[in-house]
């Protein structure tokens, strides 16, 4: 996980005006400028680096006369703000090219890996999110300060992904054989075929992500069970789970879906340290090993794609917050 | 107790980043025995897949993941404070423009952002600008709130009567009196750009091959963790404790400023609501 332990009144429910839809409707137009944003950024940066596609695509020992007809071949001799508009308009009917190292369409190789790192993230977020209530419960519950708990969380959210990614590796499959080192998955397999491979790198990104919604959530629950109908209903005798879960869990259940929406942003990011490091073959790995090879239109579609995914998480979050939060505003 | 043993903690393992190059009893970078040799006499932590000292390799390894990553941290939090002041002296407009900016790049996860930026930049760059754009929002809500705060104290309001400028006011009175809360959150913007660099490092976008990293150490050292777990568990404890314990005083700090700042204020409350 990036982003840790800090910013409860970045992610935590803002308390908002009366009406749920401008809200909403600001929260997609936000979504709208970010992705642009993001293209035009990632755009800059493929452009700000030395030598374009045709030095790449070159005969080596081709003349200036040469790279000059193959530039007006490729359209690369246009202004800067015309190619853009032409990458833009090529990806908004779906074609982002080819790959400039194997010539393969760049919307087959994302297509391939999308599955693979969906279903990671996906378990990933069915691992955390429980366990960051829970932890969440344990926390605000102990709290009153600097409480133990609060500081687990603290610093557990503060570890490197590469670093609980590491020790899980050298526990689980160093010390224990239980699973193999490497998740390399079997080309044409989908990824819950065979799940041993994505213990490994499911728990990874799932513990740090756990800690650190679990810090965000803290907050939340110390509030809740402060209000009156929690200590009412303690004290007419209800069983710890009940309260826990009649009495509390519908309050939590906006800024947890803001803490999700977030987590979820940064387990895709945190999915390419995962991916490369257990040679999991997803959009993540597919990110990195193309940024290394400079293969640029791979570069910016799956950097836009990512940017996109994340995107649409957060936007979801504020959907289900906004219809959550109503009940959560009758309260006293 | 934890109040003075995690800085201690700290101190030592900030000191031995940063200096354990020089202490480092074989070269960090060429072959001195055997690959995958365990522990043993000579060597200290056994040897990597290339046969080198491990021991020397995580004692060097250091120094450049922290040199790059102070660098960034405090790249974010000069350009957060400063925002952050703006925002909450001002309020209204300024305030609610850098809001929405800090708001827009909140959204985006700074891991991303980093791999973006390392297309252009070189490694450290990309970690210095994913950092500001992580981190320098978060410093200024942060900031920004104190300093509503504190805009109707007795302190700057007798600074204002005396005829001082806004921005003397901010400097010499506002400033000093948040450096607690400010450090605090200096800590944590570190956490992160550490985060992020490891990151890249271990991506193979840092640091090149030969070099010791420890980000670096932990993805050349995996294939042979049932062999010498010492040269993936030796790393990833130095990196993680720097970070952890950064964290941990970072709290520390966050806490101690604001019981003191409640216990002081506590009769002004009223007058602090400025939207």
């Amino acid at each position: 996980m990036s982003v840790p332990a800090t910013a409860p009144a970045a992610v935590l429910p803002r308390r908002r005006g009366a009406a749920a839809g401008p809200s909403l409707l600001s929260a997609l137009a936000r979504s709208v400028l970010l992705l642009a944003l993001v293209s035009v950024v990632v755009f800059t940066a493929t452009e700000l680096l030395p030598g374009d596609a045709a030095e790449l695509r070159a005969s080596p020992g081709a003349d200036e006369e040469q790279l000059r007809l193959l530039r007006e071949d490729l359209g690369l001799d246009a202004p800067a703000w015309q190619r853009y508009a032409d990458w833009l308009r090529a990806l908004l009917i779906g074609d982002p090219g080819t790959s400039m190292v194997n010539g393969r369409p760049v919307a087959d190789a994302l297509a391939q890996r999308l599955p693979a790192t969906l279903g990671l993230v996906a378990g990933a977020l069915l691992v955390s999110l429980p366990l960051a209530l829970a932890l969440a419960w344990w926390a605000g519950n102990a709290r009153g300060g600097r409480g133990g708990p609060t500081s687990v969380l603290t610093g557990g959210a503060a570890l490197p992904t590469v670093v609980v990614a590491s020790g899980l590796a050298a526990v689980l499959s160093g010390g224990l054989g239980l699973v193999p080192p490497v998740s390399l998955l079997p080309p044409g397999s989908a990824p819950w075929q065979t799940p041993e491979l994505l213990v490994l790198p499911v728990l990874s990104l799932a513990l740090p992500t756990a800690l650190f919604g679990g810090g965000l959530l803290a907050g939340a629950v110390a509030d809740t069970v402060r209000l009156p109908h929690v200590a009412d209903s303690r004290r007419r005798g209800n069983a710890p789970w009940r309260v826990a879960l009649v009495d509390v869990l519908p309050f939590l259940l906006a800024p947890f879906t803001r803490v999700a929406a977030v987590t979820a942003g940064g387990l895709v990011a945190a999915a390419t340290v995962v991916e490369t490091l257990f040679s999991y073959p997803g959009v993540g790995s597919l990110l990195v090993s193309s940024i290394a090879s400079r293969d640029l239109p791979v570069v910016q579609a799956t950097a836009l794609a990512a940017a996109a995914v994340v995107l649409a998480g957060l936007l979801v979050g504020d959907l289900v917050a906004a219809l959550t939060e109503p009940r959560r505003r009758q309260a006293p | 107790m934890t109040r003075v043993l995690v800085p201690l903690l700290l101190a030592a393992v900030l000191a031995t980043a940063l200096l354990g190059g020089a202490w480092a009893p074989h070269s960090p970078t060429s072959p001195v025995g055997t690959p995958w040799q365990g522990p043993g006499p000579g060597h200290l932590l056994g040897t990597d897949a290339l046969g080198r000292d491990v021991w020397s390799r995580v004692l060097a390894g250091g120094g450049r993941l922290l040199a790059v990553s102070v660098l960034a941290a405090v790249c974010a939090s000069v350009t957060g404070t400063a925002a952050g002041l703006l925002a909450g002296w001002f309020g209204g407009l300024p305030s609610r423009t850098l809001t929405a900016g800090a708001d827009l790049l909140l959204a985006l996860p700074s891991l991303l952002l980093a791999l973006v930026a390392a297309i252009a930049l070189p490694w450290h760059a990309a970690v210095v600008v994913a950092t500001v754009c992580g981190g320098a929002p978060l410093t200024l809500r942060v900031v920004r709130d104190a300093v509503r705060a504190s805009r109707s104290s007795g302190y700057v309001e007798a600074a204002l009567l005396r005829g001082e400028t806004a921005a003397s006011v901010l400097v010499r009175e506002v400033l000093p009196a948040m450096r607690g809360l400010v450090a605090a959150d200096l800590g944590l913007r570190l956490v992160v750009a550490l985060q992020i660099a490891s990151a890249l490092s271990v991506l193979g976008l840092g640091a090149a091959p030969p070099a010791p990293d420890w980000a670096l150490m932990l993805r050349e050292n995996m294939t042979g963790v049932a062999l010498n777990p010492w040269a993936v568990a030796a790393p990833a404890v130095a990196l993680g404790a720097t970070t952890v314990l950064l964290a941990l005083l970072a709290q520390l700090f966050f806490h101690e400023g604001r019981t003191r700042r409640s216990r002081s204020r506590r009769p002004a409350r009223k007058e602090t609501t400025g939207v």
